[in-house]
């Protein structure tokens, strides 16, 4: 699902915020990434997203090479990816249905089917009771659950966390964590940066350990 | 990429993902339609939304559009007055005094044989005298004239009224024998072309600096409202939103704004118009003439909303465009 091949990223020519990295993943696994903050795990995800290109080396995900995908078909290719972000980016001007059906109506979905994928999402985060609030009206822990809801309406093969529990407290994180968890059941490849390690030694996946831009551990699951 | 979990799930996924291109083809044009019906209602809502702000960038916009259009209406009714100029931007040959009414008839006939001559109309010393009586109503000290003073003359209608072909013209009748005078006045027939040129590049030059005016309002509107919506630009072009999709909204809005800005140029000319007319007719009254304002009309009053909604749009296409490449996901 996930190849990097001698992955380098350097900003502004000096700084080297990546050196070197080699991981493969496959589809339908589950890993965390992890590593203290500055280590480059967001440079990571970044690079997976297409938000940034390597300044070495190859990044291919399910089976295109990010490098060659034109300007035009970087839409397309982010819709096979959900992205879920510690600040879980809602649109405060819309009520939650609308933010989870967002991807959809990107998509063009016609709005039944999207209607039927939206409730079938929020019904999954345990939030269907809210779909008609406004997002400053839940918590921070529901607030993320939508942004979860968000990042797997359209099914995507690969689902991608940045400290999604970063914000909330270990008894959220546990439920957020099994979110996950289930998802994967159902076959969709989840990477998760976190730098908690207490919640991730738990839950006995993949570990893939950043420091200072460098793979320094990839441990398979216990 | 290798099978891991090779689960039912798994494949009707695959499956799904290999239709995909097709399903795009066939509902595509659907959805695309049905995303531009949903941006067009949305972006009139949010200028709805902020009624204040939105009459006021419209009616900048329709300030901008009015003085071009207003000029244009000037010039228009120029025109109108000049096409009758051009009916009476004729000749008048006066003859010899010593030559009489039977020779006058020769002579008119001679000159209506002239080439370049379109019409020629006698009027002989009588009927001149007639209406000089008229016009100046002086009747009674006319009528203790022994003899009649004026010459019989000839009015001559050109075929080409271009001043330079009336000079040659003139030139040439004047040479006729028992051709006394031939009188026209070239210099105010050139000036009011030159006039009419100069009025239609100023209005050019006008609606092009207004258009240029028109553009820049829009443009700065739609750079705060792009602004504004920097975090949803964010997030929609992270998931997957294309270029075309993030514009959509903002050119509609812009094309609003167009559009409003149109419709109270329109308006307020009529509303202009009307304030006008009363004076102006009452002036043209007392001139002895019929003259009305003229109005924009059906198919010009569609064609300024179809251009200030041009305008709209591509003010907006061009601020969306600059600022869409400054809002990088962070």
């Amino acid at each position: 699902m996930i190849a990097f091949e001698h992955v380098g990223k350097r900003y502004g020519g000096r700084f080297e915020a990546l050196a070197d990295i080699n991981f493969r993943v496959e589809r339908g696994e589950m890993l965390f990434l992890t590593g203290h903050s500055g280590a480059g795990k967001s440079s990571l995800l970044r690079l997976i997203m297409r938000l940034e290109r390597p300044s070495r080396g190859r990044v291919l995900v399910a089976g295109h090479d990010l490098d060659q995908l034109h300007i035009s078909q970087i839409p397309y290719y982010r819709r096979q990816i959900g992205v879920v972000f510690q600040d879980h980016q809602l649109l405060f001007d819309r009520d939650i249905f609308a933010n989870v059906a967002l991807p959809l109506t990107i998509q063009g979905v016609e709005p039944g089917d999207a209607a039927r994928r939206v409730r079938a999402a929020l019904d999954k985060v345990g939030l269907l009771h809210r779909e008609r609030a406004l997002p400053i009206e839940l918590s921070t822990g529901e607030q993320q659950r939508v942004g979860i809801a968000r990042a797997v309406v359209n099914k995507p093969a690969l689902l991608l966390a940045d400290e999604p529990t970063g914000n909330l407290d270990p008894q959220l994180s546990a439920d957020i964590m099994r979110l996950f968890e289930d998802f994967n059941r159902i076959g969709t490849t989840v990477l998760v940066a976190s730098h908690d390690l207490a919640l991730i030694a738990r839950l006995r996946h993949r570990v893939l350990k950043l420091r200072d831009g460098r793979l320094i551990g990839d441990e398979e699951a216990a | 990429m290798s099978e891991r979990r090779p689960s039912a799930e798994r494949r009707v996924e695959g499956r799904r993902g290999a239709q995909k291109p097709q399903r795009r083809a066939a509902g595509g044009g659907r959805a695309w339609m049905r995303h531009h019906r949903a941006m067009m209602g949305d972006s009139a809502l949010r200028l709805i939304r902020r009624p204040i702000s939105t009459l006021l960038t419209m009616l900048a916009i329709a300030i901008a559009l009015i003085l071009p259009a207003g000029l244009w209406l000037v010039l228009d009714s120029a025109r109108l007055l000049d096409a009758e100029l051009d009916e009476s931007a004729t000749l008048t040959v006066y003859f010899q005094a010593d030559i009489d009414e039977s020779e006058a008839m020769d002579l008119a006939a001679e000159v209506g044989g002239q080439p370049g001559v379109a019409g020629a109309r006698l009027v002989t010393a009588a009927e001149g005298l007639a209406a000089f009586q008229q016009t100046l109503g002086v009747d009674d000290a006319l009528s203790q004239l022994d003899a009649n003073p004026l010459p019989a003359s000839v009015v001559v209608t050109p075929d080409d009224t271009a001043p330079a072909a009336v000079q040659s013209l003139s030139q040439r009748l004047q040479t006729i024998e028992g051709v006394d005078e031939v009188r026209l006045d070239l210099a105010w027939l050139d000036r009011l072309q030159q006039l009419a040129d100069l009025g239609q590049r100023v209005a050019l030059a006008l609606a092009l600096l207004f258009g240029l005016g028109v553009l820049l309002v829009v443009g700065n509107t739609i750079r705060l409202a792009v602004e504004s919506r920097r975090q949803e630009i964010e997030v929609v072009t992270l998931i997957g939103a294309t270029h075309a999709f993030v514009r959509r909204p903002f050119l509609y809005s812009g094309a609003w704004y167009g559009l409003g800005g149109g419709v109270l140029a329109l308006v307020i000319l009529m509303l202009g118009g009307n304030w006008l007319a009363s004076p102006v007719a009452a002036l043209a009254e007392s001139y002895g003439a019929h003259f009305a304002l003229p109005s924009l009309g059906g198919r010009n009053s569609v064609f300024l909303l179809l251009f200030s909604t041009l305008l709209g749009w591509l003010g907006a296409w061009l601020a969306v465009g600059r600022h869409l490449s400054d809002i990088k996901p962070r």
